[in-house]
Parts: C-alpha cells; sequence; structure tokens
C-alpha cells in the first residue's frame, strides 16, 4: 500500500525534524543556564544552517537576560550578554521601528554572523570552552561593535570593558579579511541608506551614528556573494535534513523561517512544493511561443448580428444544462427567482413594476385643467360636470396620465356627437 | 501672541476650507437587483450534517442512500415538468393575472400560432415558436404566391432548420428528467449504459440529402455568410462533415467572408475528415490562418475547439496544445475550464501509462488553482471529474487537494456539474483519500462529505474498511455499520461477510467485543428480514462461523449457540476450528450438557475432527455414566462412518 509506504518516510522523517530541533534548541538552552562549555556541546551550533535561527537565538537570550541582572557577574560573562542584548536591540530596531526591506538586509545582516562561527570553528578548534563560547557569539555579533560606539551614553559599562578590545580585535581582523576578498566599496542600497538614517535619527549623536551604520552596511555589501553562497551551501550540506543537498544556494528566507519554526509538525513539505512551484513557473509550458497566426491587434467583429441568433441561445442553454444550477440556500434560491422575476426585488422599491411612470412628474397627474381648454364649453353644466371628471381622476392613482387623457378624450368626443341635443337644452353654452 | 494665534486659526480654516471644496460627493450607486441576496448568500456556508437545499422542505423525503437521492431529486424535477405541461396545454384556465406587477414567467406561454394567413411575420412566428415543419410549410406557401421574403428571414428559418436536421424538436414539455439530457462524457466508460441515449438518439439523426435548409439555400439568389454559416454548422451537427467543407469552399468561391462559428464548426469536423494525426493538424492550421486572412477574430469557442480536435491528434496534440494556448492569450482570450480539460484529457489518455507526463496536472493547477471561473463553454463541467481522475490514477493526492480547493472557490461548485458528475467526482476523490490518506484524514472526509454531498457506492466502503484494516482502527466499525445500514448497502453480500470477517479475525479487547457482537447481531438481522423486494443475503459457512467467533469472543455463549444452529437449517457445514473454539468457551463455564451437543452436532456433520472433539469432551469434562455411554456411543458410530 502507498499509504503504508508514506507512513514509514513521514516515521524517519518526523524522527530526522525531532533530532534536528533537538540540535537546534540546545544551544539556546545552554546559554541560559550560563554553565561553562566543552566543545562538545559546541559541535551541533556549527551546523545550525540558517541566519533565522540566530535571531531568534539572540531575542531569547535578550528575555532570558537583561543589564541590570548583569551586575555582579564576571566581566566576561556580562560582556557576553550586553553584546546579546544590544545585538538583539539591533536586530528589532531594524525590523521594527525602521521600515526596511526585509529581504534584502535581513538575509545580508543574518546570514553573515552564521557564516563566521562556521569559519572560525574550523580555524580555532583547540580553544578551551569559554574561550570559545565567547569567539563564538561574538563572532556572531560582528555589528554590535558598531552599535556600541553609537550609543556610548547608553552604555557606559561596555567602554570600560578592559576585555573589549581583543573581542573588537579578533572582529575587525575578519572584517578586514572579508573585506580584502574584494575591494570594491559599491553603493548601498537607497533603501537600507533610508533605513539607516531613520535609525539614527533615534539616537543622541545621528550624525556620527549614520556614517558608522553605513560604513558598516558598506563591509557588508563587499563581501562576495560567491563567499556566502558557498558558505551556506556548505552549511546545508553539512545539515543532512533539508533533503535536498544539491547546492541550492539561493535558501529562500520564507522557507527558512518555516524551517526553523520548532514545536509543531514540520511544514518542510510545502516549503519545498512551493519552492518547487517557483522553480516550475520560471520554465512553465503555459509560456511557451505562440503559433503566430494571428495579428495580435485587437480585431473588432465586423458583424454585428441581429440579436441572438437560435445557436447563441442553444449555447446558453447548453451551459446551463451542463453546470449545477440548484440553489444551495434559501438566499441563492431567492436569487433565482429574482433572475425569473418572481419575486420583489431587493432593495424594496413599491413602485416596482410602475417604471415608465416613474418619468411623468405628480403635476400631469393632478391638473388636469389643461386638457378641458378648447373643446369643451368654457361654462355651464357641461363645463360643471367636466371639472367634477378631472377632479375625481386627479385623485385616481389606479391611472396612467395617458389613460386620464384618453378618458377626457372619451368625454370630448361624446359631447361633440351630443352638440345637437345640448344645445337644444341650452346645456352647452360656448 | 494672539495676532499668531488667529494667523494659525486663518491659516487652519483656509487650510480646511481648501479641502471642503475637494469633497467630491459620490454619485448614487445602483445596486444590481441580487446584489443584497448575494451578499446575504456568501454568509451561508455549507452544513455537512444537512441534506441537499432542495430536500429541506419536508424531512420525510430526506435522502438516504443514492437511489433516494436520485428518486427524490427526480421526482421533484418531473412534478415541475408536470406542472408545466398543464399549464401550457391548458393555458385558457391559467389566465388569471393575480401578480402585481406581472410577473411574465408564472403566465402560460402561447404554443398555438396566431397568425393564420399566409404572410411573413406569420413565418416569422413560427420559427419563434420553433415549428420546423409548420414554418418551412409556409415558406413554401409564400414562395408560391410570389411574396419574397426577406434575407434575414430566411435566414433564421435556414438557423431553424438547420438547428434541428429538418426535423420538429421533441417536445420540451413532456416530463421528463432535466438530468438523463447531459451530454455523454467521453472518458466515462460507465456512464454510457442507459444515460444520455435519448440525447445520443437525437445527434444520430443524420443531415439527409436535399433535406429542407439545402433547398431553400439552393432557393436563394445571393446567400449571405448567415446562411452559409447556418448550413454549415447544421452540417457539422448531424455529421456531413466532408459536405461542410465543400460548402465552405462554395462561400469562398462565392468571394464571402465566413464568421467566427462557421470556423469553429469547421475546426470540430477537421479530425473527422482526415485520418493522419498531422494531417488533422494540418487542416486546423489551415483553417485558423484562413480566420486571420479573413480578419475573423477567433474566440474562447475556437480555442476550445482546437484543443477539443487535438485530443484526437495523439502525439501531435501534445507538442501543439500549448502553443495554442499562448496564441490565444496573445489575443487576450483566457482559457477556461473547458480548454484544461482538454489540455489534460490530451496528456492523460484514459488507461495509458503516464511517462513524465505529472507535472502537466501541477502546471494546470498553478494556472488556475485560486481563479473563480464562470460558465462559458459547455465542456467546463468535464473539468473536476477530469482532473480528479488524473489525481486518482497518478495517486497524487497533493494535487487532489489542490482540485478539491479549487472547487470552494467563488462559484466553481457550479461547473462540477449535476448531481451524476457530483457523485463520480466525489466517489473518485474519496477513494484517492481512502489510497493514500491515514484513518483519521479519511474519516475527517468521510464524516464531512457522507451523506450531505456524497452517497459513497459499496466499492468506496469497501475502501474504507481496508483502511480501517490498514490502520488498525476495527473498533471503529459498529459505527461504519450503521452508516452502510443507512446508506442501503446493508444487503450487499461481499460487504457485509467482509464486515464479519474483519470482526472476527483478531480478538480485540472487551468493550469493543461487546459493541462488535452487537453489531453481528445487527448483521444477522439483516439476513433474517429481506423486507421491501430487497435482495436477500444468504448466508455462507464462512459468514455464519465468523458470526460464531465474535459472539464467542465477546462470551456471548447462547447467541452464539443460535447460530451454530443455523448451519444446519441452512445446509452449511461448520469448521473443525469453529467448534473446537466453540468447545474452549463452554468448557469455561463448565456447560456438561451444551458440550456433548456440540459434539453431537459435529458427528451430525459427521467431520473427520469429531473423534479428537468426543476425545477433548472426556478428558475436559466431569461426566456422568450416562454421559459417557454417549459419548462411546456417538465414538463408535464415527469410527464405523469413516
Amino acid at each position: 500500500m502507498y499509504r503504508r509506504l508514506l507512513i514509514n518516510i513521514n516515521q524517519v522523517r518526523n524522527r530526522l525534524i525531532h533530532t534536528h530541533n533537538t540540535r537546534l534548541t540546545l544551544p539556546s538552552t545552554k546559554c541560559k543556564e550560563r554553565e561553562s562549555f566543552a566543545p562538545v556541546t559546541w559541535a551541533p551550533c556549527t551546523a545550525r544552517p540558517l541566519g533565522t535561527s540566530s535571531i531568534s537565538f539572540s531575542e531569547n537570550k535578550e528575555s532570558s537576560t537583561s543589564l541590570s541582572e548583569d551586575k555582579g557577574k564576571t566581566p566576561e560573562e556580562t560582556e557576553v550578554n550586553a553584546e546579546v542584548n544590544t545585538d538583539g536591540q539591533r536586530n528589532t530596531e531594524m525590523n521594527e521601528g525602521t521600515e526596511i526591506s526585509n529581504a534584502t538586509l535581513t538575509s545580508q545582516l543574518e546570514t553573515e554572523p552564521v557564516v563566521k562561527p562556521e569559519d572560525r570553528k574550523q580555524v580555532e578548534t583547540t580553544k578551551s570552552g569559554k574561550e570559545s563560547l565567547l569567539e563564538l557569539l561574538g563572532a556572531m555579533k560582528v555589528e554590535v561593535t558598531t552599535v556600541r560606539k553609537i550609543r556610548p551614553s547608553k552604555t557606559p559599562r561596555m567602554s570600560e570593558r578592559p576585555d573589549q578590545e581583543p573581542m573588537e580585535s579578533t572582529h575587525s581582523m575578519f572584517q578586514r579579511a572579508a573585506a580584502e576578498g574584494s575591494q570594491q566599496h559599491g553603493t548601498l542600497n537607497p533603501a537600507l541608506v533610508a533605513a539607516v538614517s531613520a535609525a539614527a535619527s533615534t539616537l543622541p549623536n545621528r550624525h556620527q551614528a549614520e556614517s558608522e551604520l553605513l560604513k558598516q552596511l558598506r563591509k557588508h555589501e563587499a563581501i562576495p556573494d560567491t563567499q556566502r553562497r558557498a558558505d551556506i551551501g556548505h552549511i546545508i550540506s553539512d545539515m543532512k535534513v533539508g533533503k535536498r543537498p544539491n547546492g541550492r544556494s539561493n535558501v529562500r528566507p520564507t522557507s527558512q523561517i518555516r524551517f526553523d519554526d520548532d514545536g509543531k509538525g514540520y511544514t518542510q513539505d510545502r516549503g519545498i512544493t512551493s519552492e518547487l512551484d517557483g522553480v516550475r513557473r520560471r520554465k512553465s509550458p503555459f509560456t511557451s511561443k505562440r503559433l503566430n497566426l494571428f495579428a495580435a491587434a485587437a480585431e473588432q467583429d465586423a458583424l454585428s448580428d441581429l440579436g441572438p441568433t437560435l445557436w447563441d441561445i442553444d449555447l446558453v442553454n447548453q451551459i446551463v444544462q451542463a453546470t449545477n444550477q440548484m440553489p444551495r440556500n434559501g438566499f441563492e434560491e431567492m436569487i433565482q427567482w429574482t433572475k425569473e422575476g418572481r419575486l420583489w426585488q431587493y432593495p424594496i422599491n413599491n413602485e416596482a413594476g410602475l417604471e415608465e411612470e416613474a418619468s411623468v412628474p405628480f403635476h400631469e397627474h393632478v391638473f388636469l385643467e389643461k386638457h378641458l381648454d378648447e373643446s369643451f364649453p368654457q361654462q355651464g353644466p357641461v363645463r360643471h360636470f367636466m371639472e367634477l371628471v378631472i377632479t375625481g381622476l386627479a385623485k385616481n392613482h389606479h391611472l396612467t396620465v395617458q389613460q386620464k387623457k384618453e378618458h377626457i378624450d372619451w368625454f370630448r368626443d361624446y359631447f361633440r356627437q351630443k352638440e345637437d341635443v345640448l344645445k337644444e337644452a341650452e346645456a352647452y353654452l360656448n | 501672541m494672539a495676532s499668531s494665534c488667529s494667523q494659525a486659526l486663518r491659516h487652519h480654516v483656509c487650510k480646511s476650507s481648501r479641502i471642503l471644496q475637494e469633497i467630491v460627493i459620490p454619485k448614487k450607486k445602483t445596486w444590481s437587483k441580487e446584489a443584497v441576496l448575494q451578499a446575504l448568500a456568501s454568509t451561508v456556508n455549507r452544513d455537512p450534517t444537512a441534506s441537499d437545499y432542495r430536500f429541506q422542505d419536508d424531512p420525510y423525503l430526506t435522502p438516504k442512500t443514492s437511489s433516494e437521492f436520485k428518486l427524490f431529486s427526480l421526482s421533484q424535477e418531473s412534478g415541475r415538468n408536470a406542472a408545466k405541461y398543464f399549464i401550457s396545454t391548458y393555458p385558457k384556465y391559467f389566465q388569471k393575472d393575480y401578480a402585481q406587477p406581472h410577473i411574465p414567467c408564472l403566465m402560460p406561454e402561447t404554443l398555438e400560432a396566431q397568425i393564420e394567413e399566409v404572410s411573413e411575420a406569420a413565418l416569422i412566428e413560427r420559427i419563434q415558436m420553433r415549428k420546423v415543419k409548420a414554418a418551412v410549410d409556409l415558406y413554401d406557401q409564400l414562395q408560391q404566391a410570389g411574396t419574397p421574403v426577406s434575407l434575414d428571414v430566411t435566414n433564421q428559418l435556414l438557423d431553424l432548420i438547420c438547428f434541428y436536421g429538418d426535423c420538429d424538436p421533441a417536445q420540451e414539455n413532456v416530463p421528463e428528467q432535466r438530468n438523463e439530457e447531459t451530454e455523454d462524457v467521453q472518458d466515462e466508460p460507465q456512464t454510457k449504459k442507459g444515460r444520455a441515449s435519448k440525447a445520443s438518439d437525437k445527434l444520430k439523426a443524420a443531415w439527409k440529402e436535399n433535406n429542407n435548409a439545402e433547398r431553400i439555400f439552393a432557393l436563394l439568389s445571393e446567400p449571405n455568410t448567415h446562411s452559409y454559416s447556418a448550413l454549415i454548422r447544421g452540417m457539422v451537427k448531424y455529421g456531413a462533415y466532408s459536405k461542410a467543407f465543400s460548402t465552405y469552399t462554395d462561400l469562398l468561391n462565392n468571394q464571402l467572408k465566413a464568421d467566427v462559428s462557421t470556423f469553429n464548426a469547421l475546426i470540430t469536423a477537421a479530425p473527422e475528415v482526415k485520418e493522419k494525426y498531422n494531417e488533422k493538424w494540418e487542416l486546423i492550421v489551415d483553417l485558423l490562418k484562413q480566420m486571420a486572412e479573413q480578419k475573423v477574430k477567433p474566440n474562447l469557442l475556437t480555442l476550445n475547439a482546437v484543443l477539443k480536435a487535438l485530443r484526437r491528434c495523439g502525439t501531435v496534440g501534445k507538442s501543439q496544445a500549448f502553443p495554442v494556448i499562448s496564441e490565444m492569450r496573445a489575443l487576450s482570450i483566457d482559457p477556461s475550464l473547458a480548454s484544461y480539460n482538454h489540455l489534460l484529457s490530451i496528456f492523460y489518455k484514459p488507461g495509458a501509462p503516464f511517462q513524465g507526463q505529472t507535472d502537466i496536472l501541477q502546471e494546470v493547477m498553478n494556472e488556475v488553482s485560486g481563479k473563480s471561473f464562470t460558465p462559458q463553454d459547455p465542456d467546463d463541467a468535464q473539468f473536476f471529474i477530469t482532473a480528479v481522475r488524473i489525481c486518482l490514477d497518478t495517486k497524487d493526492i497533493e494535487q487532489a487537494y489542490r482540485v478539491h480547493e479549487l472547487l470552494g472557490v467563488g462559484e466553481n461548485w457550479r461547473l462540477l456539474g449535476n448531481d451524476f458528475q457530483q457523485n463520480i467526482y466525489h466517489a473518485r476523490f474519496f477513494s484517492l483519500l481512502c489510497m493514500m490518506e491515514n484513518i483519521d484524514v479519511v474519516l475527517k472526509w468521510y464524516r464531512d462529505l457522507v451523506p450531505s454531498v456524497y452517497y459513497p457506492s459499496s466499492n468506496v466502503m469497501r475502501d474504507l474498511l481496508q483502511v480501517l484494516d490498514t490502520d488498525n482502527r476495527l473498533d471503529l466499525i459498529p459505527q461504519i455499520w450503521k452508516d452502510l445500514k443507512q446508506l442501503g448497502h446493508g444487503n450487499r453480500q461481499t460487504l457485509v461477510e467482509e464486515l464479519l470477517t474483519l470482526m472476527a479475525r483478531e480478538k480485540q479487547n472487551q468493550e469493543v467485543q461487546e459493541t462488535f457482537a452487537e453489531c453481528a447481531l445487527d448483521i444477522k438481522k439483516m439476513y433474517d428480514t429481506g423486507d421491501r423486494g430487497k435482495v436477500m443475503m444468504s448466508w455462507t459457512a464462512g459468514s455464519l462461523s465468523d458470526l460464531v467467533s465474535v459472539l464467542l469472543a465477546a462470551q456471548r455463549r447462547q447467541d452464539a449457540w443460535e447460530i451454530l444452529k443455523l448451519f444446519k437449517t441452512h445446509n452449511r457445514v461448520p469448521s473443525e476450528e469453529l467448534l473446537d473454539k466453540f468447545l474452549t468457551c463452554i468448557k469455561e463455564s463448565g456447560d456438561v450438557n451444551q458440550a456433548l451437543e456440540l459434539v453431537q452436532i459435529s458427528a451430525g456433520f459427521c467431520l473427520p475432527g469429531t473423534p479428537k472433539l468426543i476425545q477433548r469432551v472426556q478428558q475436559e469434562f466431569l461426566l456422568s455414566e450416562q454421559q459417557k455411554s454417549m459419548l462411546s456411543d456417538l465414538e463408535i458410530q464415527t469410527f464405523n462412518s469413516d
């Protein structure tokens, strides 16, 4: 049975995710406990694949640690925490406080810290646990240095740190090395620049801050793409969970987030398919070349038919028969009745069905004297009778104006026919 | 300070007055007459526990099985048709107009010609009433009287004759079911039996040589495009394909242009007049080129006609289908669901293996996902069942979900087609679920679809039982049995036997066994009462022994004993293992007499295992002298018979 197979696959896959998750969560929990770290415990950390995970870590740490708590701690630890904290702040500041197109900025800023521990780990595996932790954390938070420089008033303790220098030097060393990779200090994305200036405006010394930030960003820009891609590809191939180790360098941020989302089920399946959709869409056969038989110019139908032909009616009929026209609820049935003209139309209008009367003003109905002018006597019993007639007609709402006119015309003819008789009786005065 | 204040105020006022000037009062909006109702209707969701809306008037008539569903919906339909028939046949009794304002659709239609004299007006009236013979007669009379008939009217007459193939249309008000008029599904072999026979009969009426249409056409001094169009479409509709093409050549010779519907008809006919795949396609391309030359703008029906023709062009169809769609896209003709349906049919032939074409369905789903379609082509309604058929064939559950999702978008549910097609669709979808999903998901869909929109057949229910079996959720069987009974499958012997086998196969915990026993007794009742003309089920040895084992497992010895007796009355032979099992059960209660009876029964069937049973009884039970002698008698008997 296919399903059996699938179940098996699912089980295996779930197990994989599980192991992956534990590997991911391990470092962060350790961080909270502030224990000394053996290099062994950090081994999974090197396999940490994606930038977003670093975000969640740093945020976790921020929530668990605060600056006020750190007073009694050893310098190193406080340093680490402070760094973490500021980094978290920076991230949130970047993401929330300013309007940045996340796709560009965050991916640039976040992929990098991931890359770095990898490199550092490879270089310095012989260091003691604490040292390596410091190294790693420090390496992850490269941008911290600038942020700290920007706000000396806010975090004065930092500048007093004695062991701050070596760390910073390692960072800058790395940055320098990275910068040497390519001499090009290209222009920055205008959106980035705008974001930076917005962020800097929140700080006391805004001009300095802005220029610092921009400088920092330029450094990141300068890091060659190829190097970054190769690193990510390397990490992904190390992961063994991603199901696609064939060097897909351009992993999209959306699927990363989904991937890192611990706790509930494994959403990789959908992620993969949506990615594949994207891949497929590029070479969709629906965008294949056309036959080129027709000129694209919009040619209007030359034949203007005299209404629908029998064939058109039949086509409509066929379509109606082929589709499901059964109402699914009372309202749909009412729609059907409305279309058939069986139901009073909404919105309710108590003049429905009197459409042609709507154009007739009321005075046409009420003031009917003008119809009595020429052909009726000006005075006498006939005149008196006709005045009564038009008074009655004026109050009659059942007749249309046309019917009222016809009514008067009938009397006109009648009196004309009986003119002789009336004159004899001296009732017809003119 | 004050001055600055007032300045600021003035500034503000100035500003606000400028804003005031910019206010544009929106125009009065006229709502369509259905807008309110549509908004209200969109708030109503489907209730999976309720039956179809048309059955909600009378709870007594809520259908529980598919046959009831068919019966009730058809009787409702035929009741309507009967009423319409009477109103139309006896219009004089239905003249009172109560409605204010007047409702035309409630008044009887006039079916008798009102104008008696021989005139063009009378001809027009007969054409509008679709009286083919009367119209032709009148036309002849007019010709004999020398009265000229205008070209437009003649064309209308030609339309009428060609449309009905020179026969009077079948009386539309004869009570008949709308459902059975549907065109046949081409890839649906099982639909063909009996269904739509009427429709095919109607199509069978062939184009006759020199019929009235050709005769009248020949009388025309200057036939125009419309006349030719009517003739060609009629010829194509009634199967005179090569004649249609020669008529088209005539049209070209007369320096006329064809219209788009003529081309559509000819494209439909193209696969009929050529043998080879590439010849067919060349003819279609030729026609399209001529369309372009004559500056005729193709429409959606052209696209669909080409794609439908490509379905019969084999491999050429596969290579040309997408360029055709691109071509039409370039002319801003968006494919309808019918186009996608043809596309899928081109690439997935039923029964053929699928080599590497599986992603065509994905491509199509990428195109259509999330879109709401309006019906534009009669074939639109085929899309969903074709798509879900392919999903079933390729076992692609993910695409099936996408297809089902598409069905929920906008008014797409209308395109699922009539009740019959809905049933096919749901059957396929549900079988696929049974095949690919685990029991929880299957049951979720089961509760959602059954029985509010779908009445599963016994085959699908067997699939469901298999899922229960695979996922080891046999404890749900009593529930499923209740549904089975309600769905009218309670007397399907194979299904019931499978149910019994599943229940008897493994030992469950006590609670489950108890419900199994209840269920088994219920099943026994089904065997006993074959009322209301239903097919009686007959006991087999297997079903009886399954039943006995289920009851024994639930410690219902007395009930099981009753069943055991049924073996004799129905001339079935119990297996030795069953009797062995039974004896074990008797031993637990220590009922010596019953044990002896069991041995007697076994001896009565002359089972070869009887001596073993006798031995067991002798060893395991405390026997009186009389009983011992009886047993030994039996032993001798069986020995002798052997």
